[in-house]
């Protein structure tokens, strides 16, 4: 299984930050061809919502910076696992940000699915999503599910699903093998 | 004369369908007897240090935003963490402000912007705020197609809200209820867009950007894999 994490994790030394590493490891253990991406390193301009990536270089972010390369590990892969603390009640400004910068894997034309409007799909095959969440003292179980809501919403509108959302306080061990089972 | 700060969380700036609609809440407010409000567009650098900066010191806060990807933009993600701070003096007994919001969004339905709504309550209780409510409002992009004139009743609208801002500290549930207009299409409904979305007019307004910017050819380019086929 193809799996690509976006790493949200802003911090090198944090405590999500080695347990992530963790659950890659035993994921590429266990033969998953697994690609993270460090948000932090990657340059991205963010979303000025021109719309330039549907209607003038459609598909593709008009600005000159490295968000092709989040998109290109997006579509190709079966899993999107999408890494990061919470922060203030949600995943981080970074995560988001790279988040806002693959509206270009959707054609801009509306259609109705599932009696919602959506836009239509522009590759013939989206991965699966997944939340990894880390979970510290100012966040709580609401938190967790009105992040999950959020995502959620995403993953529909690319015409897929969120498989699951796992929190940081199980063992890194046990994420893997659910990760393993669902994807 | 209470304060407003009206901050601007598009990442578009002064031009976006968020600040047109966040101007006539503004007009409202001041209707309602409401001091002149101090706005920032957090899209610019400047503004968005000044709007962390004023956030401790006014009244009211009302912050919009366009849906991007079915939550706040980035943009406004790192706003509100920059209010980490804000939370440790509403924990230590000190006050904040009372937190409106309004979340426009160029899908026709308000369901789509729920869930961030939810998020948004939340984010008034974390800071120990006033929780004002929140302007959902789909439809969005439609305002950059059509002249002001021909939005007058959404722009009175929000002016009403305004003013129930600056009166009660609080918009009106009922007047938020109009505003958002259709929750989820019916089965009969969405049957009959299903039908319409297939006409080349329902998709004009795309299909016009894509014609005139010599993009037309390639509207289903599909750089990074093997592209959908109807």
């Amino acid at each position: 299984m193809r799996i690509t994490i976006l790493n949200g994790e802003p911090g090198v030394a944090s405590a999500f930050e080695d347990y992530l590493s963790e659950v890659a490891r035993r994921l590429a253990a266990s033969r998953n061809a697994v690609t993270t991406l460090n948000l932090r390193d990657i340059d991205l301009k963010g979303c000025s919502g021109c719309f330039g990536c549907w209607v003038k270089t459609p598909g593709e972010c008009v600005k000159r910076d490295d968000s092709a390369q989040i998109c290109r590990a997006a579509i190709g892969a079966d899993l999107l696992l999408l890494a990061s603390p919470i922060t203030m009640g949600f995943t981080t400004a970074l995560l988001k940000r790279a988040a806002d910068q693959m509206i270009g894997l959707l054609h801009p034309d509306f259609m109705i699915e599932g009696g919602e409007v959506h836009h239509r799909a522009r590759y013939s095959h989206y991965p699966k999503f997944g939340l990894l969440l880390g979970a510290g003292s100012d966040s709580d179980a609401e938190d967790i599910e009105i992040t999950t809501a959020m995502w959620t919403r995403m993953a529909r509108n690319m015409k897929s699903s969120m498989v699951f959302t796992a929190v940081s306080d199980r063992s890194a061990k046990e994420v893997a093998n659910e990760i393993a089972l669902v994807a | 004369m209470k304060s407003l700060l009206l901050l601007n969380g598009s990442p578009r700036g002064e031009r976006s369908n968020s600040m047109k609609m966040l101007a006539r809440v503004a007009e409202g407010w001041e209707r309602g007897g409401g001091s002149r409000p101090e706005t920032f567009h957090l899209a610019r650098k400047a503004d968005f240090d000044r709007a962390v900066a004023a956030f401790a010191g006014t009244d009211v806060v009302l912050l919009g935003m366009p849906l991007y990807t079915d939550s706040m933009p980035g943009l406004v993600k790192t706003y509100i963490e920059a209010l980490v701070p804000r939370v440790a003096v509403a924990r230590e007994g000190g006050v904040n402000p009372t937190l409106g919001f309004l979340v426009q969004s160029g899908f026709p339905e308000a369901l789509h912007s729920r869930p961030l709504e939810r998020y948004l309550e939340k984010l008034a209780r974390r800071l120990g705020s006033t929780y004002a409510g929140t302007i959902v409002r789909g439809g969005g992009e439609s305002l950059q197609m059509m002249p002001d004139e021909a939005n007058k009743k959404l722009w009175a609208r929000l002016r009403v809200l305004g003013e129930q801002l600056a009166r009660a500290g609080r918009f009106g549930e009922e007047e938020l209820k109009t505003i958002a207009g259709t929750e989820r299409f019916s089965a009969l409904t969405a049957a009959l867009l299903s039908l319409a979305a297939k006409l080349p007019v329902v998709q004009f307004y795309w299909n016009m950007k894509l014609k005139k910017n010599g993009a037309w050819e390639r509207r289903f380019a599909a750089p990074y894999g093997p592209a959908f086929r109807l």
